[in-house]
């Protein structure tokens, strides 16, 4: 068998110490030249796993961001130049990503669009090093230094859409489904408060495992029996699409109303038509959005990724506003310092899909939308404008 | 009777029996050939996407049906012939090659179809009144022709002429080959005919279920507890094993939530495992 390894000579190690000492000297030289050079820009999205079906989307819109901030000069006049990673993957994979792009790859900036724990993996791992923005909707309290979140909070999703339905709908008892980890049940602890600010009642609450062949014929029973006025959901996925259609088989939509906290457009199409009747979504974009600035990211995305472009929906299109944060974060803070950049974070503007984006706190004060589902597209029945994000990071 | 209360048992029997139907082709292919198919959630799957072909077609439900026994009878019998004949009596090797296939074949529908979730229309949209509760027809429907298809198989297999054979040579492959049963033939039309159940039970349960690539890996696990609890490679284990497995998790979801319902399961599994590894009914 053919040997793979060599094992170093002292020859060879010696050369290698002498390399990486002049490496070690070379930015001191390279200064001038760097500012010139290309800007690093690592990106973590789903590349694999239960989240994939995001990942097309993420990739494309991420790369039409890129294309359009090269096309107008690069950020700070250096061009782009996107490394991706899997965002995924289990989180200590994520986190071995992360040091070798910043250790071996260099890279300036971090996107990422994927779950919590990978997220505390990677903080973990840049320790502050590298600036990191985080785009999708999630538990909120992320507050470690250098890091940017874009995401959708629970009081942005929670606090208008609860009050508007609670006032609209006159609903009065409340059922709460949702997975068993962190987002459903910190998303849950703002529904009742808002729920009980507006003068209603939780009569259940349940959670069922992530990632588990659930099923929903025993949770519909005890929904039914409960006779809720509204049920809130933050089931994700393949169980948000089984638990609707399972509410639906048993008639309960022509009587119950349901909003969902992670329904874009692609759990929608899998929930179907005939099971979206009476369900209402809340975040921060949906494709049918009808601003002039939507319009033309939409007209742009189908012109850059074709006929055939992936869907544009919520966690994906998420990354359009990471992108053009990130943009604008270093501008104003003339480079990567950590120090620069968190001063640069407080009233920050950047372009999302549907307007500005206001960065206070690192977290986005936004404008959010109530949708209710026709079918399967959504309607959006009410914007509600910048909304406060709850978040205290300094 | 309490509508609630009837529901909950209607529940039970919807999962137990839905449960049963999907692992009948998997008991079936093991208990007879040895073969443990684990591309048997895939067959499911592909059954699944048949249903939304059909559906993307505009032609009726029921299309659905020959269009994946076509499909899987095809791909049962190249499988059988390429993977699983040169491999018979090592269930090891088996076990590694039908992983392979279950890969191959995710990958294959989602170059084909992606990755995102399809839906599959209900054929019955209304409710029928059982004793007070409002259940839905589909549900009750799949309930009873997946206890049709049990009940139908075990019939045929104690008395038909072609079941008896099939224990023959089960009970000594030597033997049966020399009184002139076509033992290779008996066995690769065995395989094929477990791939055709699987591929029915997702054609039957496309429409209750979000369909994506991946959907096949949600029926493995819960199949392999039944066939630990039943016993493998008997049909009376079958039953009892997902009435065991698929009762006693709707059950218990029903009375507390879905967590102890799958811890309980686990449970007994283990417990299985460990006080009585040949299940309720092993093959004598």
């Amino acid at each position: 068998m053919q040997k793979i390894y060599k094992p170093i000579s002292r020859r060879h190690f010696v050369a290698g110490a002498l390399g990486s000492g002049a490496a070690v000297a070379a930015p001191a030289i390279l200064t001038g030249a760097q500012a010139a050079g290309e800007l690093k820009m690592a990106t973590f999205y789903a590349l694999s796993g239960p989240g994939s079906l995001f990942g097309p989307t993420q990739t494309a819109v991420t790369k039409l961001a890129v294309d359009e901030i090269n096309a107008g000069g690069g950020i700070g006049g250096r061009k782009v130049t996107v490394i991706p990673s899997d965002g995924g993957a289990p989180p200590a994979e994520a986190a071995k990503a992360a040091i070798r792009l910043m250790l071996r790859d260099k890279v300036d900036i971090v996107v990422g669009s994927h779950d919590s724990a990978v997220r505390e993996a990677i903080v973990a791992a840049l320790k502050g090093r590298v600036p990191y923005v985080y785009t999708p909707l999630y538990e909120g309290g992320e507050c470690n230094p250098n890091v940017f979140v874009t995401a959708d909070t629970p009081q942005q999703q929670v606090q208008p859409s609860i009050t508007w339905l609670a006032k609209t709908l006159g609903a009065k008892s409340y059922y709460l489904i949702g997975n068993d980890y962190v987002w459903p049940r910190k998303t849950n602890e703002q529904a009742k408060k808002y729920i009980a600010a507006a003068g209603g009642k939780v009569v259940g609450e349940e959670y069922v495992p992530l990632g588990a062949p659930n099923k929903f014929e025993d949770a519909v029973t005890r929904i039914k029996a409960k006779k809720p006025d509204l049920v809130v959901i933050t089931l994700v996925g393949g169980d948000n699409i089984n638990f609707n259609r399972t509410f639906a088989g048993f008639g309960l939509d022509k009587s119950i109303k349901r909003i969902s906290y992670l329904l874009e457009e692609q759990t929608l199409a899998g929930i179907g038509d005939k099971s979206s009747n009476g369900l209402y979504s809340a975040m921060s974009y949906f494709e049918n959005e009808k601003s002039e600035a939507n319009a033309k990211f939409k007209a742009a995305y189908r012109k850059a990724a074709g006929a055939k472009a992936p869907p544009l929906a919520m966690i994906g299109v998420d990354t359009y506003g990471g992108v053009n944060c990130a943009k604008a974060l270093i501008e104003k803070a003339g480079g990567t310092d950590a120090a620069k950049l968190m001063a640069a974070a407080s009233n920050l503007n950047y372009r999302t899909p549907t307007g500005t984006g206001v960065m206070t706190n690192r977290h986005v004060v936004k404008d959010m939308y109530l949708a209710e589902c026709k079918g399967t597209s959504f309607d959006i029945v009410e914007t509600f404008k910048a909304v406060a994000h709850g978040q205290t990071c300094s | 009777m309490d509508p609630i209360l009837t529901t909950n048992i209607l529940n039970v029997v919807y999962e137990v029996s839905t449960l049963a139907v999907v692992v009948l082709g998997l008991a079936v292919v093991f208990g007879l050939l040895g073969v443990m198919n684990l591309a048997h959630g895939e067959f499911v799957m592909i059954g699944a996407y048949c249903a939304f072909f059909v559906q993307t077609q505009n032609l009726p439900f029921l299309a659905a049906v020959p269009v994946a026994l076509l499909v899987c009878i095809v791909l049962g019998l190249a499988v059988e012939r390429i993977l699983v004949r040169p491999l018979y009596a090592r269930p090891f090797d088996t076990l590694l090659a039908t992983w392979g296939l279950s890969m191959l074949l995710r990958e294959g529908v989602e170059a084909v179809y992606g990755r995102g979730f399809k839906s599959v229309a209900v054929p019955l949209t209304d409710s029928i009144d059982v004793l007070g509760a409002d259940y839905p027809s589909y549900r009750l429907l799949l309930a009873a022709v997946s206890i049709a298809l049990v009940a139908g198989l075990v019939w045929w297999f104690v008395r038909s002429a072609t079941g008896r054979r099939i224990r023959a040579v089960v009970n000594n492959p030597e033997l049966a080959g020399s009184v002139g049963i076509p033992v290779t033939a008996l066995a690769r039309n065995t395989f094929v005919f477990g791939c055709c159940l699987a591929a029915l039970s997702g054609v039957l349960l496309a429409p209750l279920m979000p369909v994506q690539p991946m959907l096949g890996l949600d029926f493995i696990l819960k199949s392999f507890f039944v066939l630990v609890v039943g016993g493998l490679g008997s049909l009376v284990g079958l039953i009892s094993g997902s009435g065991v497995i698929g009762g006693v998790e709707s059950i218990v979801s029903a009375f507390f939530d879905r967590t102890y319902g799958y811890t309980t399961v686990l449970i007994i599994a283990i417990l299985f495992l460990w006080l009585r590894p040949n299940g309720l009914f092993p093959r004598t």
